[in-house]
């Protein structure tokens, strides 16, 4: 960790995405995995209004020192993105040096489909992302969740992900185990396929 | 996912990770809660939305969903003057509901143990305004804590109870949005037994504050905060931690960003962390005082426990400099953040940050404008199609008061449906207003839950002074903005029983309006433009108010059943080849499950999005969009 990161024994992960694509369950089974690791850990959500569709970031905070919910910007170990644009939108938590896992998959905004903004190119995004960070993982967890059986298992495939980047205090086995008890025993398929792949992307990209 | 079963487990000694929410919701458990009444309010929801499916399963206990805040003020109040341990829960703007309640309660005191939680909700995530309810602690004298976290959300509801029996007195609790939406580990205790039942023992002179009584009434409360001052005094809540020369005053959640700014900058100071703001333990406060040169004040909103400072320093002649919002050092508005604490450290201090922020600031402002996402009504909303029609029946011309609800999202373009708006059941008294000192026609819209909960009195009051306005309500059953509750109109109760339901029609009708219909927003887009139309007309023609109900239930709840059965309708799609690309459903609809193809520069619909409504199909005037057959 490099020294302008605040509070040594704090890891943040910033997830930000659009309602609806799973970021608070991502945020929760993360913490829950970090807690039966026991580690003392903090998540900061956003309810209500914020949840319709529009944006949302949440934070996981990791470590002895972690009292509130909050990550500065220049803070972030992980910015984990469900989609470029909210990625951007939240890139001023990355750390320096910080590493940005992001979904490459687009969903537009209303105002872009109604033709009243324009959605930055993958070049745009591209190069603003690196004037805050160089280390980028870009790939397309839509493709990995459907891949796994269900589109709504995006978020399991971005829990692989984190998993895999080892920035996380979390053993595999403890957040495979915490996937697999939390939700309906239908589920433990698809979400076990989830996890793998987005294991295997990003541990084929580091 | 933290399930409510989980919350109900008799397992002391037990780690789980709750939100807050989840926290006070276990807290009724521990602390023996007879009755917990509310209305559901953001950022509060969650306690409810736990406590109705725990409430079948603890014995002795009664949950419902009052049907508002000052309601439910009244059946928690009234249970815990009857001897038990009561709730009562609400948002910020939820206690201006309740506050004639409030003040009375105060007066008369409690015999049972009670709390009022309000969760108040600075940088306003989803409420009108950030206002700071610790003030209705200080102007209807009644003890006030103040948790920063979801542990002490919990430990502290414990000795809310203990000290509301002590001065009998309710005690007012108030969390912040970023008390109530973090989550963190939280122990279990002890589950305490509730009593099954409790005699309501007489006692007038004391419960119905006519003058004569509440003329004795007054100086018992002030006794009894002065009571409640001793308490404070000596109580760990209101703890000193750390040492240096820097004093810093702090509650509610900013104390956790004061701990990780000091850790931060590597500073010393010693922290008074106040837990009940009022009374304030005014020794301890002036004695702190005393010891410092300079004393920081760092709270969220007003300059609450600055001006108790300052004045606590003019009273005992404190040598001190008292450093907050008064100079500038801090916000009156929006929500703090360790960085805030930091930056306000550093000027105060003199030192530098040891991130560059305005670097960072520079950078994000260069960046290219990214489209906004603001929140949306879902893909598939019944409002969307209401909105569509109210727009397209009045061309947009009609003045259109809104309400409080997710319908409230009708503001943004295209549907822009939203002209005027104060609190939960204005839109109907905002339309009599206006159209008595304008010609204009004006259609209101309100849905179900805030119907029940605040528009009765103003729709009897249009009926009896004629007040021509058109009133829409939009009946999606269920309160879907806050988490969908139940509501009077749903047929379930807070207890999860199923009971009669009121109908929206029906109420109507028997306040008195002579115009009611109610329609199906689904059925055919050209028919609901046609009931709009003739309602405006119809209130032109005779100068009352008329009522059209708009009911199909909100699209989250179609969606989860479609989930849960697996039984789709067949789908829809744009035919490409009779798509004429003219975006009229796009700009007139923008139904976030649409967009432009940027390659073929059609219309799409993005078929997981889909939730199957067909509003699309009647707009698109080529006949592009289809539904399988
Ligand atoms: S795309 Fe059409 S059918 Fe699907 S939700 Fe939107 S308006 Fe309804
Ligand atoms: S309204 Fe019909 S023709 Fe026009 S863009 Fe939409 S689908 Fe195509």
């Amino acid at each position: 960790m490099t020294s302008n990161t605040r509070n040594t024994t704090v890891i943040n992960i910033a997830i930000t995405g659009v309602g609806g694509q799973g970021v608070l369950t991502l945020a929760e089974i993360l913490a829950k995995s970090a807690l039966e690791d026991s580690h003392n850990v903090r998540v900061g959500e956003i309810h209500g209004m914020a949840q319709r569709g529009g944006h949302v970031v949440c934070t996981v905070r990791i470590g002895e020192n972690a009292k509130g919910p909050i990550i500065d910007p220049g803070t972030a170990h992980l910015v984990v993105g469900f989609e470029p644009v909210e990625t951007l939108r939240e890139i001023h938590l990355i750390s320096k040096g910080g590493l940005v896992i992001m979904n490459s998959h687009v969903q537009y905004p209303v105002v872009v489909s109604m033709g009243k903004a324009e959605y930055p190119s993958k070049e745009e995004i591209h190069d603003a992302l690196t004037m805050h960070t160089a280390k980028i993982i870009e790939f397309n967890a839509i493709e990995l969740a459907n891949n796994a059986g269900n589109s709504l298992s995006m978020n399991i495939v971005m829990l692989g992900a984190i998993l895999a980047s080892g920035i996380v205090p979390i053993k595999k086995e403890t957040a495979l185990h915490v996937v697999q008890t939390t939700f309906p025993s239908k589920f433990v398929d698809v979400n076990t396929k989830a996890f793998e792949l987005g294991y295997q992307a990003i541990s084929d990209s580091l | 996912m933290t399930k409510p079963k989980e919350l109900l487990e008799d397992a002391p000694g037990k780690t789980l990770l709750l939100l807050a929410n989840e926290a006070i919701a276990r807290g009724v458990l521990e602390a023996g809660v007879r009755l917990v009444a509310l209305y559901p309010g953001t950022p509060s929801s969650e306690i409810g939305n736990n406590l109705t499916f725990m409430a079948p399963h603890i014995p002795n206990f009664y949950f419902e969903f009052s049907t508002n805040e000052k309601v439910a003020l009244e059946v928690a109040g009234a249970a815990a003057v009857a001897g038990v341990r009561s709730m009562m829960v609400c948002k910020g703007p939820g206690l201006n509901v309740a506050a004639d309640p409030f003040f009375s309660l105060a007066y008369v005191g409690v015999r049972g143990g009670m709390v009022i939680v309000v969760a108040d909700d600075p940088s306003m995530w989803s409420s009108q305004n950030e206002n700071d309810s610790r003030y209705y602690a200080l102007m209807g004298n009644m003890p006030l804590m103040e948790p920063s976290d979801p542990a002490e959300a919990k430990s502290m509801l414990l000795e809310a109870y203990e000290f509301s029996e002590k001065v009998e007195l309710p005690v007012l609790f108030r969390t912040t949005t970023r008390v109530n939406h973090t989550r963190a580990p939280v122990r279990f205790h002890e589950i305490r037994e509730r009593p099954a039942q409790v005699e309501f023992e007489k006692e007038p002179y004391r419960f119905v504050p006519v003058p004569s009584v509440a003329r004795l009434r007054h100086p018992w409360l002030l006794g009894q905060i002065a009571k409640a001052r001793e308490i404070s005094e000596t109580s760990h809540l209101n703890f000193i931690e750390g040492t240096g020369d820097l004093g810093i005053i702090t509650s509610g959640v900013a104390y956790t960003y004061v701990v990780e700014a000091l850790d931060h900058l590597g500073m010393n100071a010693e922290i008074l962390k106040l837990g009940i703001t009022h009374p304030l333990p005014e020794q301890k406060l002036t004695d702190f005082l005393r010891m410092h040169e300079r004393v920081v004040v760092v709270e969220e909103l007003e300059p609450y426990l600055e001006t108790h400072a300052r004045r606590l320093a003019q009273l005992h002649r404190v040598e001190v400099d008292i450093l907050g919002k008064e100079q500038g050092y801090f916000s009156r508005t929006m929500e703090y953040s360790p960085r805030i604490v930091i930056e306000a450290l550093c000027k105060i201090a003199d030192c530098n940050t040891c991130i560059n922020w305005d670097e960072i600031d520079s950078r994000m402002k260069d960046m290219a404008d990214l489209p906004p996402r603001p929140p949306l009504l879902c893909a598939g909303c019944p409002h969307r199609a209401s909105y569509f029609a109210i727009r397209t029946a009045t061309r947009g011309k009609a003045i259109y008061p809104s309400d409080i609800g997710c319908y409230t999202l009708s503001i943004a373009p295209p549907l822009e449906t939203a002209d005027i708006l104060f609190d939960m059941g204005s839109s109907i008294s905002t339309a009599c207003g206006i159209a008595q000192v304008t010609g204009q026609d004006i259609v209101a819209s309100v849905g179900d839950s805030t119907f029940f909960a605040s528009v009765l009195p103003g729709l009897v009051n249009a009926v009896y002074n004629k007040h021509p306005v058109s009133l829409v309500v939009l009946d999606n059953r269920t309160t879907a903005m806050t988490g969908h509750q139940p509501h009077p109109g749903t047929g379930i109760t807070g207890m999860q029983e199923q009971v009669e339901p009121l109908d929206v029609e029906d109420v109507a009708k028997g306040l008195g309006v002579k115009y009611v219909k109610t329609i199906n927003p689904f059925d055919s887009l050209a028919g609901l433009v046609r009931e709009v139309r003739e309602m405006v007309k119809w209130v032109r023609e005779n100068h009352e108010p008329a009522v059209l109900v708009s009911k199909a239930p909100c699209a989250l709840l179609t969606a989860a059943e479609m989930r849960k059965t697996g039984e789709y309708p067949p789908r829809f799609y744009v035919d490409s080849d009779m798509c004429t690309a003219c975006k009229r459903c796009l700009n007139r609809l923008s139904c976030p499950a649409m967009y432009l193809d940027s390659v073929t520069d059609k219309a799409v619909i993005d078929e997981p999005l889909c939730n199957y409504c067909g509003t699309c199909v009647a707009v698109c005037p080529q006949g592009a969009i289809k539904q399988e057959e």
